[in-house]
């Protein structure tokens, strides 16, 4: 179908950078207002609009309903800044109208291109993790036992290939970014230097993890367990013990949970790779 | 979702506040507005942000002790607010804060029907239909390769690799393809309205 005309230049330039746009939405992450001139907002605005359309006529496309996870999350939240403001019975000075949600939500993360099929799996471990976290505190136990994958060493090899999951420039120390393959969905973290790939999934229940960069962990929104940028639980007991609390919790995590998986990463140019099984 | 009883929030009756008042706000709304957003933004992570401005908003302003359906009207101004907000960044227009009323600058479509008490099942499947309907009445107003190459985009969900592929074309001309029905699009969604 040869019927698209020759554009002019600065047309191409436009749809190239509308794409980038287009592109963020359409694969469900984070579209940029700086990918859209003033004269497209308009076209922006129906693509949006088309893409939530679609997405609910795609029973499986993430998005349409809101993921149980960021709902039990912002629960926890909004409970905490209730009690907080009913305790002092006053306003209180924070939250002047920011612009963005407090820092610790995960939807603060800067967010990577992620597959749609990643999505799938990843949405599903979650709405699996939170039907089994609604059973809540007190059921808590342990998960399905498993040799604590702890160490420093990276754990997931075999069949696979090297998978580029972000821009080293866009992970400073200290920050941690999400991304997804076919087969995994983790986060790439920054721990002072070193970077490595943590599984986002929580070892307890399988809730999905969030990253606060207040705290520098990987926070379940289900019970509660944090997991530090080495993948290994943050408050737990042990832990608690040594160094007298933990970030503000009330208690130490009652449960021993196995360290997060960790698949084997590595940099170069600039970009940095995670080894994704074959699938 | 589970919604309050008809009986519970008698028109007249004003709720007592206390504790759980507000998470029972949260539970009967977050769902219809977190879609009532995403319809209007139409990705995740905006959506969810805007609908966590919400309703942490709620949580300092609120007056819990009102009747639901005031409350349930004040959650959907506040979002219309944010949505408008939201799309004032993409339009280069000055963001006023969601707690003002943008005088003269509306959503498109401000008519959602706030569901009052009905609970969101009904009303998200009936806005499903409304949804599907939408699109395929825009998509049947555009010249076929237009419609063609944002069916592969949107319905399909191809990149514009996969989309050129499909079509025949290079990449570059996907893109200023669809770009060109996004544009016809836009005014096609236009005429509609007004």
């Amino acid at each position: 179908m040869a019927d698209v005309p020759r554009e002019p230049p600065d047309e191409i330039e436009d749809a190239e950078r509308f794409e980038q746009y287009l592109d963020a939405l359409i694969s469900g992450g984070r579209p940029s207002p700086d990918d859209v001139g003033s004269d497209q907002a308009e076209m922006a605005r129906t693509a949006a609009e088309l893409a939530a359309a679609t997405s609910v006529s795609q029973s499986r496309a993430r998005g349409a309903d809101p993921d149980p996870a960021f709902i039990e999350q912002l629960r926890l939240r909004m409970r905490q800044a209730d009690e907080g403001i009913a305790s002092v019975q006053a306003p209180l000075p924070l939250r002047s109208a920011p612009a963005r949600p407090p820092a610790d939500a995960p939807s603060g993360l800067a967010r990577v291109r992620i597959s749609r099929r990643g999505l799938l799996q990843a949405g599903a471990g979650a709405a699996v993790g939170l039907a089994a976290g609604a059973l809540g505190m007190a059921t808590l136990r342990p998960g399905p036992t498993q040799r604590p994958l702890g160490g420093d060493s990276p754990l997931v090899k075999g069949e696979g290939f090297w998978q580029e999951v972000a821009l080293l420039a866009n992970v400073p120390p200290g920050s941690a970014i999400r991304f997804s393959t076919a087969s995994f969905a983790g986060y790439v973290v920054n721990d002072g230097g070193q970077i490595r790939a943590l599984s986002s999934v929580c070892t307890h229940m399988g809730c999905t993890l969030y990253y606060r960069p207040d705290w520098k962990d990987l926070r379940c929104p289900c019970h509660g367990a944090s997991f530090d940028l080495k993948g290994q639980l943050a408050n737990g007991r042990d832990r608690w013990r040594e160094t007298g609390g933990y970030a503000g919790d009330a208690s130490a995590y009652p449960v021993t949970l196995p360290a997060l998986v960790r698949p084997e990463v590595k940099v170069e140019d600039g970009e940095i790779y995670v080894w994704t099984a074959q699938v | 979702m589970a919604t309050k009883s008809e009986r519970a929030s008698s028109p007249d009756a004003a709720q007592p506040p206390g504790p759980g008042r507000f998470e029972e706000i949260y539970d009967a709304n977050v769902v219809p507005i977190y879609r009532f957003i995403y319809a209007r933004v139409g990705n995740a992570p905006d959506a969810e942000d805007l609908t966590a401005q919400v309703f942490m908003r709620a949580v300092e302003q609120l007056d819990t002790t009102r009747q639901n359906a005031q409350i349930v009207s004040w959650l959907y101004r506040v979002s219309q607010n944010a949505i408008a907000d939201y799309w004032r960044a993409f339009y280069r227009l000055p963001v006023i804060g969601t707690d003002q009323v943008a005088p003269g600058w509306e959503p498109a479509d401000t008519t959602e029907p706030a569901p009052a008490s009905g609970g969101a099942q009904g009303s998200a499947a009936a806005g499903e239909e409304r949804a599907k309907r939408q699109v395929a009445s825009l998509l049947r107003r555009l010249p076929a390769n237009y419609r063609r190459v944002l069916e592969l985009r949107f319905i399909q969900r191809l990149t514009v690799a996969e989309t050129a592929d499909r079509m025949g074309i290079t990449r570059s001309n996907a893109k200023v393809l669809q770009y060109r029905a996004l544009r016809k699009a836009a005014l096609v969604g236009e005429g509609a309205d007004g």
